[in-house]
């Protein structure tokens, strides 16, 4: 259940890139080496998580977590 | 005057800051992102704040988490026509790649919407500065007229386009969480 419920946020995380292909994108994924990375992305994904998952989270969780499942975590710790 | 508002904190610039101002404004890593490149003095400094100090310009300390982090402004307020020209940096390394731009600005906005009473705002982009241009259209900013072919390209922003921004207003509750 868990892996369902990270691979659902993977693809929400993926969606929100225009120009990197979704299947880049894993929980291993260290996003800010990502080209198209930028702090408008991080928006969107501070965006998507209140979207998808009614939970707030910072600039600075984006900022100073690493992979995608790092995020995911934080975002799990707050439902 | 402070501002406080989406979690951060506007000081409006005063004497006693603008030597730190300047050091953060020669700093290369802020400088190469301005339209004046020259190596500005005290003696610059000095007269620069006494142009600015006044109500057609509002210049603020951004403050957050404590730490006085960037600088955000409006400048070159015409009362008569409603409008003016925003600006903003951030000098802190810690605060780059994060929201706080954002939050800045929220905060900022609500000042030149609803105490200065702005009807409109304008910027120039360097067209071939995408992620400028990405953030200032999710702003609510629109490409002017005939500015295609140009290299500083004109965008302005309007106080119902600011105001009925629903990702903006979203983004006001986020960060009031």
């Amino acid at each position: 259940m868990i892996i369902m419920e990270l691979n659902e946020f993977v693809a929400h995380f993926a969606e929100q890139f225009e120009e990197t292909d979704a299947s880049v994108f894993t929980p291993e994924t260290k996003y800010h080496d990502l080209e198209e990375w930028s702090s408008l992305i991080g928006l969107s994904i501070i965006a998507m998580v209140d979207d998808e998952y009614d939970v707030l989270i910072k600039g600075n969780d984006v900022k100073n977590s690493v992979t995608i499942e790092d995020l995911f975590n934080i975002v799990k710790e707050r439902v | 005057m402070e501002l406080t508002n989406y979690g951060i904190t506007l000081r409006r610039l005063t004497e006693d800051k603008i030597e730190m101002v300047r050091q953060w404004r020669n700093d290369p890593k802020i400088q190469q992102y301005m339209e004046f490149r020259d190596y500005i003095t005290p003696e610059m400094q000095a007269a620069w704040f006494k142009r600015i100090d006044n109500d057609n310009n509002y210049y603020f300390i951004i403050v957050y988490e404590g730490k006085e982090i960037g600088l955000i402004n409006i400048k070159d307020i015409d009362y008569d026509q409603k409008t003016g020209e925003p600006g903003i940096f951030i000098y802190d390394d810690d605060c780059l790649d994060s929201d706080v731009a954002l939050r800045a600005s929220l905060c900022m906005g609500d000042f030149i919407w609803d105490v200065l009473n702005l009807e409109s705002l304008y910027i120039h982009v360097l067209r071939d500065n995408t992620r400028a241009i990405k953030y200032n259209l999710l702003r609510g900013y629109k490409l002017a007229e005939n500015q295609e072919l140009v290299q500083n390209q004109l965008y302005t922003l309007t106080v119902e386009d600011a105001k009925n921004n629903k990702r903006m207003n979203q983004f006001k509750s986020i960060f009031n969480k």
